[in-house]
């Protein structure tokens, strides 16, 4: 359960934060391209088959080389109805891949009640405005204080050719009962 | 095991319960559904009526995972269980918190940690424990008590037991224990959960003529002000201060306002925190007001009865108390006492105020501002609406009977009962739902806790808490239940396989030789149950039908939807057991006076407890709350989430509840006009032992409870989430004082004194003032109650739990603990 694993072999920095949880929630088998929803995916086995074996799309997120100290990268996954962040921490990260291990992503609905969450960076948190639940984006989600009953699910990325890819989620998406619809 | 692929959903058919979380005070609606497991519901048609192939909007259902399980029946048969939040319950309106969320996680299953459940009863053998029959364990428990209370008396059996309401406690239980030990064994060796006696936490509001939970929750919404002392409602009274003290200090409530009260001024709420750290619930508030509408008063220990008496000294002077309330309301005489004595009117308002500021670390200034918000006549001239709430930092404080007086005289000083928006009341702990036989012993009670290491008391029996972590001196008690208990487990040893009369005979020997016999009845085994003779399995929330009040005295059925597990059964028929052994022994032996104590215990169901305790108990003039008249398990469940606020009357036939104590103007008291409790000037000085810890040591460790976990953690330590949070309790400590002593952020520290030593994990936050901390209560690995000395307040014999001194030294970090945990700060809300 270390935050990082070396692929060798295949160029691929990856994430191991979708192995941490004793309760994983992964997707179904429902492949993404069949909603039609989000550009920039293919499936998932064109780049990892462990993870397209779970039916996860692969989405990427921006160019490693963009993602600066204190960039904020919002986005949609595993589809367009469901907005995440992608977070570069100035520290290292649980789940973490890149300089440091520092970059992250998490989707932003309150495993509370679903309200957005926001990057405090004063406090290296996110954090809910309905009910202030806080979460620590370098401890995986884990909730901080507040009064949702799940940390925040964590996407798990991946660096391939230079880009940061989103791979797979950690955690029940709020409102779901299955990550991928 | 392979990772679950979704939570599944109930399906339209599934079973459906309503419920009542087993947690804290403030009681939130749930609903529960049960279907077999393979016949789920899916996306586009559930019993929760949501589709879930559309994306929910924020406040929607939702099943978090924390909120399913599968459950196996005594019959082998599985389940799925969903706990979800109840929308149409007014107490949370469809809220969960931290620990509400996760209360299907918290059910027995034999293949999740919550397997470690008791299942059957056990009895010492060897250096273990076996399983035995029930037959064989309440024949032998029970003849150990009869002879036990033959040679020595009632009062050399001894107990510990809940009292309260929620998962565990409830009317039948409380009912039941109460009739065996009071008006069956008769003894005065009795003590509550949490604490070394038999006796109210709020003595000195029983004797003004209040109870201790007057308001209805909706008064947090209607009151101009609502002052908050020793207490934490983000954390520990959640949705109560979510869904209704929020709605106030945000303006969420301002058309209630309006519609309640018509042409009188309203505005946004304020609110007034006193406690030694700035809280979450401060935090949240002044996210929610505005920093200008929340005063945090960082009160220095000890010195709660200067500061309520100060503001109350400023409101009289200023001429804002409620002269007409006073006059038609309470005793006239208590009024010219507590102004001479609590207020010390002879002495000049600075020199006494000058002096509150001075213990208090609360400025003058401070305290005028807090009269004002208290008691000032709004712009229109009409009064306040001040909401008064207390808990633990007030009753555990020093000292208990004054404490409590003076925040209830503040109350009666300012007429704030009896009408919307006003009250004083606990903000609470654990549910309620107290109802027994007269406790047979005076006040102030014995103290059980010396009791039992001084040897007075043979048998032990300790129903759901666990006196090593719930006590004072905590370490005392573990050589007496190791030493004392010791001699009986050797004589049990010796007579294994011996007839019954034989092994009782052994144990009687041991007991004449300063033995003591352990009983402990139980969930789960904890660290007393460890070192007891005879342990009882019983059943847990959801597992029984149970009754419950909340903290506004919301009386609710809490259903039964699942088996115990095991061989586990209710407290209530534990007790019945025992009654009825008794009985048949006394018969047998001709003796007629005795065995009758012990009848009428023949109930077939937990609703014939209900009512048999209904009509037993109509209430105390004291106590009135509890009292249900007419109510039945039917009626109950036909009121769903929303129940019945207690007391109730029959008016027409028809069960009436009471949403607000003392709208009636008469009080508890055979004048029926409220009393001012008096302080006596100079105020009490901390006791010997006290001063002395306080003199030597370099930290005050405060101690309370917090967000994540529940009491003593008895369910929360199996699940992952709670125990990665909080692996071992936290100490939090200013970042300066942690600096100095070269501690950081996760490391172990030693906190130690003249009365024991805790590990626990360093915090540092500057939630906390320099030379305070503040450590998490009844942590099974870790216990504040190690540091506590014995010292009880003689008024009341309440321990000061609050007032423990120590000195930290860091011992060093330990990364596989600490790992998942956060050392972000907990008290930020913008
Ligand atoms: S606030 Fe209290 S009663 Fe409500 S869900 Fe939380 S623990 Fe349970
Ligand atoms: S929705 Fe985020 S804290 Fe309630």
């Amino acid at each position: 359960m270390t935050g990082q694993e070396d692929e060798a072999g295949c160029g691929h920095r990856r994430t191991a934060s979708v192995d941490r949880r004793k309760v994983l929630q992964w997707g179904g088998a429902v492949g993404l391209a069949a909603t039609g929803a989000v550009p920039k995916v293919s499936l998932a086995q064109e780049v990892t088959p462990a993870v397209a074996e779970k039916g996860f799309p692969v989405f990427e997120v921006a160019p490693l080389a963009k993602i600066e100290v204190g960039s904020e990268i919002a986005f949609q996954y595993p589809d367009a109805d469901s907005p995440a962040v992608l977070l570069r921490l100035d520290r290292p990260a649980e789940g973490g891949i890149g300089p440091g291990q520092s970059i992250v992503a998490y989707s932003i609905l309150c495993t509370h009640k679903g309200c957005p969450v926001a990057f405090k960076r004063s406090h290296n948190m996110l954090l809910c405005g309905c009910h202030w639940s806080s979460f620590d984006p370098a401890k995986a989600g884990r909730m901080v204080i507040g009064q949702a009953s799940e940390p925040l699910p964590q996407i798990a990325l991946e660096v391939s050719n230079g880009v940061v890819r989103a791979v797979g989620v950690a955690g029940l998406i709020y409102g779901r009962h299955t990550n991928i619809r | 095991m392979a990772p679950p692929v979704k939570v599944p959903l109930p399906p339209r058919n599934a079973q459906t319960f309503s419920t009542v979380c087993q947690f804290c005070i403030v009681g939130c609606g749930y609903k529960v559904y049960k279907w077999p497991v393979g016949r789920d519901g899916v996306a586009e048609a559930n019993a929760l009526g949501v589709d879930f192939r559309q994306p929910q909007a924020a406040f929607g259902k939702w099943v978090a995972p924390s909120m399913h399980a599968v459950i196996t029946e005594r019959d082998g048969k599985q389940f799925n269980i969903a706990i979800v939040p109840d929308d149409a319950c007014s107490v949370n309106s469809g809220l969960s918190s931290v620990r509400g969320g996760g209360l299907a996680a918290t059910l027995y299953a034999p293949d999740r940690p919550t397997k470690a459940r008791l299942t059957t009863p056990l009895l010492a053998q060897g250096d273990g424990q076996k399983a035995v029959s029930w037959d064989e364990a309440v024949g032998l428990g029970a003849a150990i008590i009869k002879a036990v209370t033959d040679r020595w008396g009632a009062d050399a059996v001894g107990m510990k037991f809940f009292d309260h309401g929620g998962g565990g406690g409830g009317f039948e239980n409380n009912w039941a224990v109460g009739r065996l030990f009071f008006s069956g064994i008769g003894t005065r060796s009795a003590s509550i959960h949490n604490r070394p006696a038999y006796n109210s936490e709020v003595h000195a509001a029983g004797d003004a003529g209040i109870a201790a939970l007057t308001n209805a929750y909706v008064d947090a919404q209607l009151a101009d002000t609502i002052l908050v002392v020793g207490a934490n409602p983000y954390e520990t009274q959640t949705n109560y201060f979510l869904n209704h003290m929020v709605k106030n200090l945000s303006g969420d409530a301002l058309s209630l306002k309006r519609g309640a009260f018509g042409a009188e001024a309203v505005e946004k709420g304020r609110m007034i925190v006193v406690d030694p750290r700035r809280t979450m619930t401060v935090a949240a508030a002044e996210a929610a007001a505005g920093k200008e509408r929340v005063l945090h008063l960082a009160i220095e220990p000890g010195s709660d009865i200067w500061l309520l008496n100060g503001i109350a000294r400023i409101i009289l002077e200023r001429n804002w108390h409620d002269g007409a309330f006073i006059s038609q309301r309470t005793e006239t005489q208590t009024f010219e006492a507590y102004q001479r004595s609590s207020l010390m009117m002879d002495r000049p308002r600075n020199e006494m105020l000058g002096e509150a500021a001075q213990r208090t670390g609360i400025s003058i200034a401070d305290m005028e501002k807090a009269a004002q918000w208290i008691a000032a006549p709004k712009a229109d001239g009409s009064p306040r609406r001040c909401l008064m709430h207390y808990e633990k930092g007030l009753i555990w404080g020093f000292k208990n009977y004054e404490n409590v007086a003076a925040i209830v005289d503040l109350a009666l000083l300012t007429g704030s009962l009896g009408k919307p928006g006003s009250g004083v009341s606990r903000l609470g702990g654990h549910q309620e739902g107290y109802v027994r036989p007269p406790y047979p012993g005076g006040r102030p009670a014995l103290n059980v806790d010396e009791a039992v290491r001084r040897g007075a008391v043979k048998l032990y029996w300790v129903g759901g808490c666990n006196p090593l972590l719930t006590t004072l001196r905590a370490g005392a008690m573990e050589v007496a239940f190791k030493e004392r208990g010791g001699l009986v487990t050797a004589s049990l040893r010796a007579s294994q396989g011996k007839p019954i009369g034989e092994r009782v005979a052994g144990v009687v020997e041991a007991l004449k030789q300063g033995g003591m016999f352990l009983m402990v009845q139980d969930i789960y085994s904890t660290a007393s149950s460890a070192y007891a003779h005879l342990v009882l399995p019983a059943a847990g929330w959801g597992e029984t039908n149970l009754t419950s009040i909340n903290g506004e005295r919301r009386l609710r059925l809490y259903q039964r939807f699942m088996d115990p597990p095991g061989d586990a059964k209710p407290d209530w028929a534990i007790m019945a057991l025992f009654a009825k052994k008794l009985h048949e022994f006394y018969r047998a032996e001709g003796n007629s006076l005795l065995a009758n104590r012990f009848l009428d215990f023949d109930w077939a169901s937990d609703e014939d407890v209900f009512i048999q305790a209904r009509y037993a108990f109509k209430g105390t003039a004291a106590d009135p709350i509890e009292g249900y008249a007419g109510v039945t398990y039917d009626l109950l469940r036909r009121l769903g989430p929303n129940g019945i606020q207690t007391p109730t009357r029959i008016v027409n036939n028809v069960v009436v509840g009471t949403a607000r104590l003392y709208e009636d103007g008469k009080f508890a008291t055979p004048s029926g006009k409220a009393r001012f409790i008096t302080a006596s000037p100079p105020y009490p000085g901390y006791a010997a032992k006290v001063e002395a810890q306080r003199k030597r040591y370099r930290f005050w460790i405060n101690n309370g409870r917090s967000n994540h976990i529940w009491q003593t953690v008895y369910h929360h330590r199996f699940l992952d989430f709670f125990n990665e949070r909080m692996p071992i309790p936290h100490l939090e400590m200013h970042p300066d004082d942690a600096k100095e002593l070269q501690i950081a952020a996760g490391d172990v520290v030693e906190i130690a004194n003249d009365v024991g030593r805790v590990e626990a994990m360093a915090y540092p936050t500057d939630a906390v003032k320099r030379g305070h901390t503040f450590l998490i209560f009844g942590q099974p690995r870790g216990a504040a109650g190690e540091l506590v000395s014995d010292h009880v307040d003689p008024a009341t014999t309440i321990p000061y739990y609050k007032g423990a001194w120590a000195d930290v030294r860091r011992i060093g970090p330990r990364p596989e603990l600490t790992k998942t945990v956060s050392f972000l700060p907990q008290n930020v809300a913008e």
